[in-house]
C-alpha cells in the first residue's frame, strides 16, 4: 500500500500542476504548454501506475479498495499542504518519487 | 434549460441536505466510530484482558469450561477470540426455544489463557454507536425505516451535489482559507469530491444491506409476499440431525477447527454451535470467520458430528448475486480491513461527516448574511442554528461524555449499561438547552470547548479510574486501549482548536467584516 500511496500523491501533484492557476501558485509562474501536457501525462501515469503498485501486491479484491483509499487520501493530504505548506507538498512529491524505486527495490 | 436543471438540482441537494443533515450528520458520525466498535468495547471494558492466544487452545478451555457448567444445554455457542477482540465468550441456551420465539441464552466471557470467568463491567461499549448508526435507538422497526430513507436522501443529496458542482475539475484541487463563506463552500466541494468514491460506496452499500426495506416489490412478487421464504433461500440454515435420545461423549472440538480450515482453502472459524451436546447426535456448526476476504460472508459453515467427527454438510459456494451483494455488504463494514486500512476508513468516515456538516453550516450561513446588519435573525434561522449547534457540537459533547460514564459510574450499578446511553442522550438534550440560551457564536464556543476538555481529559480519566493507563499500554503494547486514549487526546485538542478559531473569527467579525466563519472544517474529527 505504501508504494501505491507515493505514486498516487506523485501523480496528483503533477496533475495539479499541470492547471495553469495551481502552477503559478506553487511555482510562481504560468506552465508553458509542452510543460502543462507533460504535467497532465505523467500525472496519470503514475495514477495508472500506483493501481497497478496496489493490484500487484494483494491481488484484485482488495487491491482495488486499498487503492481507492491511498487515491482519496493522497489528494485530500496534497489540498490541504497546498493550503498550509506549500513548499512541504512539493518537497513531499518530490522525496515520494525518490522514494518509490527504493519501495519497488525493498518489496521485490 | 440546461441550466434550469442544474438550478432544481441545486435547490434539491439544499433541502434535502438541510431537512437530513442533522440525522445523516449523527449516522455518519456514529457509523465511523463504529468502524472501531471492537477496540472501543475493549476500552470500555478494560477488565477484559486482550491476550493473543491460538484458537486451538481457546477451544480446549471453552469445551472444557461448558463441560463443567453446562452439561446437556441443548446449544452452546462459542465465539472465538481474535486479533481485534480478544475475548473468549461463551454462551449457551439449557433447553431449545420454541419454534418462533428466541431462546434464553446464558453469557459468560472467559480469559483465553486461564479459563476463568471474567467479569466486565456492564456497558454497550462500541455496539451502542454500531447499532445507534442504522437504528437510531428506536423500536424495530421504526429506526431502520427512518435510517433506510436517510439512506435515500443521502444518495439524492450526493447526485444532485454532483449536478450542482460546476466546475469539478477544475476546482478538483481548489480550497481558499480565510474567505468567509467562499472557504466554507471549498471545504465542503473538497471533501466531497476528492472522497467522492467512498461517499458513493458507503452510501449505495446501506442501500443494498437494507435492500428488503428499500425495494420489497421484486422480493414480494417472486416468493409470493413471503420475505421469510426469500431469506430462508438466502442464508441456507445448517440441517442439525434430531437428538437421539442415548447419551454420548462428545469429541475435542479443537481439531475441527484444522479440518475446516481446509474445506474453506485456509479460511479461519469465527464461531461455533454445538447441539445437543451430550446426545449421541451431537452436532458442531463451525461458522466462518470473514475478516480474512473483501467480500462478506453470509454465514458459510460446516457441520460436523459432534462424537464420531463425520462430516455432516457444508454450506455450497456463494453464487454469483450473492457475491457481489457480498462484496458490497463487505466494503460497507469493513471487517476485513488491517489496521491501515481501517484508519483509513475511519479517516474517509470523518471526511464524510465533515462534509454534511459543512453544508448545513453553509445553509445557515448563507442566510444569514441576509440578515447581519439588523442583527435579528428571523425564527426559522434561529432555529436551523440552534439545531445546528446541537447536532454538531452537542453531539460530540454527548460521545465525549458516553466515555467519561463508562469510567464514572460504579461498576456495580444496577442497569449500568443503560445509563451510560442515558448519559449520553441526556446530555445530548442539553445541548439543545444551552443552544437555546446562548447566542450563536457563544454556544458554539462554549459547546467545543467543553468537548476539547472532555476528550483531552479522557486519558487522565482512565488513568485516575483504572490501571491502564498510557504509560502501561503502551509498555505492553496494547494499542487498541493506547490508541483510544492518544485518538481522545488528538480530537480534544483538535476541538480547542476550533473553539479557539471560531472565538477569534467572532472577534475578527465584530471588529471588521459582519460575518466571517472561520475554519473549523477538514475534518470535524470525532
Amino acid at each position: 500500500m505504501f508504494l501505491a500511496l507515493l505514486l498516487c500523491y506523485g501523480g496528483f501533484t503533477a496533475l495539479c500542476l499541470s492547471m495553469d492557476r495551481h502552477h503559478a501558485e506553487l511555482l510562481g509562474r504560468k506552465p508553458s504548454a509542452r510543460r502543462r501536457q507533460a504535467m497532465k501525462l505523467s500525472g496519470w501515469l503514475l495514477l495508472a501506475l500506483s493501481l497497478w503498485a496496489a493490484v500487484s501486491s494483494t491481488g484484485w479484491g482488495l487491491g482495488l479498495v486499498e487503492w481507492f483509499a491511498v487515491l482519496m487520501l493522497s489528494a485530500l493530504l496534497l489540498v490541504w499542504l497546498m493550503t498550509y505548506r506549500p513548499r512541504l507538498a512539493l518537497a513531499l512529491a518530490g522525496l515520494s518519487l525518490l522514494a518509490s524505486p527504493v519501495a519497488v527495490f525493498a518489496k521485490g | 434549460m440546461k441550466e434550469g436543471f442544474r438550478q432544481a438540482m441545486a435547490w434539491l441537494h439544499t433541502w434535502a441536505g438541510l431537512i437530513f443533515g442533522w440525522l445523516l450528520f449523527a449516522i455518519f458520525l456514529t457509523g465511523t466510530l463504529a468502524y472501531f466498535k471492537d477496540e472501543i468495547s475493549h476500552w470500555m471494558q478494560p477488565e477484559v484482558p486482550a491476550r493473543s492466544l491460538s484458537s486451538e487452545a481457546s477451544l480446549a478451555l471453552a469445551q472444557h469450561y461448558l463441560e463443567q457448567h453446562a452439561a446437556g444445554a441443548s446449544r452452546w455457542l462459542i465465539d472465538l477470540p481474535d486479533a481485534r477482540e480478544p475475548g473468549l465468550s461463551v454462551r449457551w441456551q439449557q433447553a431449545p426455544a420454541k419454534p418462533g420465539t428466541r431462546g434464553q441464552f446464558t453469557e459468560k466471557r472467559l480469559d483465553p489463557q486461564t479459563g476463568a470467568e471474567v467479569q466486565g463491567r456492564d456497558t454497550r461499549g462500541g455496539e451502542f454507536f454500531y447499532r445507534f448508526h442504522f437504528q437510531l435507538q428506536m423500536p424495530y422497526p421504526w429506526g431502520r425505516w427512518l435510517s433506510t430513507i436517510a439512506a435515500m436522501v443521502m444518495f439524492v443529496a450526493l447526485i444532485s451535489g454532483i449536478i450542482t458542482h460546476k466546475k469539478i475539475f477544475k476546482d478538483f484541487f481548489t480550497f481558499r482559507p480565510r474567505k468567509g463563506q467562499r472557504s466554507w463552500l471549498d471545504g465542503h466541494n473538497a471533501v466531497g469530491v476528492l472522497v467522492l468514491p467512498f461517499h458513493l460506496m458507503i452510501t449505495y452499500s446501506s442501500l443494498v444491506i437494507f435492500m428488503s426495506m428499500v425495494m420489497p416489490a421484486s422480493i414480494l412478487a417472486a416468493y409470493n409476499g413471503d420475505v421469510e421464504a426469500f431469506y430462508d433461500e438466502v442464508f441456507p440454515a445448517s440441517n442439525t440431525p434430531d437428538m437421539a435420545g442415548k447419551p454420548g461423549q462428545l469429541a475435542p472440538l479443537a481439531p475441527l477447527l484444522e479440518r475446516a480450515s481446509e474445506l474453506w482453502s485456509g479460511g479461519r472459524t469465527g464461531s461455533l454451535t454445538v447441539n445437543n451436546s451430550g446426545d449421541a447426535n451431537a452436532s458442531v456448526i463451525l461458522a466462518r470467520d470473514g475478516a480474512d476476504r473483501v467480500v462478506h460472508d453470509f454465514g458459510s459453515a460446516v457441520t460436523f458430528n459432534g462424537v464420531t467427527g463425520q462430516l455432516l454438510s457444508a454450506t455450497p459456494k456463494q453464487a454469483m448475486p450473492m457475491v457481489i451483494a457480498g462484496s458490497f455488504y463487505g466494503l460497507h463494514m469493513g471487517h476485513f480491513a488491517g489496521p491501515v486500512l481501517r484508519w483509513l476508513y475511519f479517516m474517509c468516515g470523518l471526511a464524510g461527516t465533515a462534509m454534511i456538516g459543512t453544508g448545513l453550516v453553509i445553509w445557515l450561513g448563507k442566510r444569514q448574511l441576509k440578515h447581519a446588519k439588523s442583527g435579528v435573525m428571523p425564527f426559522e434561522l434561529r432555529l436551523v442554528e440552534v439545531l445546528n449547534i446541537a447536532s454538531l457540537s452537542g453531539l460530540m459533547v454527548a460521545v465525549a461524555v458516553f466515555f467519561w460514564a463508562n469510567r464514572l459510574l460504579p461498576v456495580a450499578m444496577a442497569g449500568r449499561a443503560d445509563w451510560e446511553v442515558n448519559s449520553f442522550f441526556i446530555v445530548w438534550g442539553l445541548s439543545v438547552l444551552h443552544a437555546v440560551v446562548r447566542r450563536g457564536r457563544a454556544a458554539w464556543v462554549e459547546q467545543l470547548a467543553l468537548t476539547a476538555l472532555l476528550f483531552c481529559a479522557l486519558p487522565l480519566l482512565n488513568a485516575l479510574t483504572t490501571p491502564y493507563h498510557l504509560g502501561v499500554t503502551l509498555m505492553q503494547g496494547d494499542w487498541a486501549m493506547a490508541g483510544f486514549d492518544l485518538t481522545c487526546l488528538g480530537s480534544g485538542l483538535f476541538f480547542a482548536w476550533t473553539a479557539w478559531k471560531m472565538q477569534r473569527a467572532g472577534q475578527a467579525g465584530i471588529a471588521t467584516r459582519p460575518r466571517a466563519k472561520p475554519m473549523l472544517l477538514e475534518q470535524e474529527a470525532h
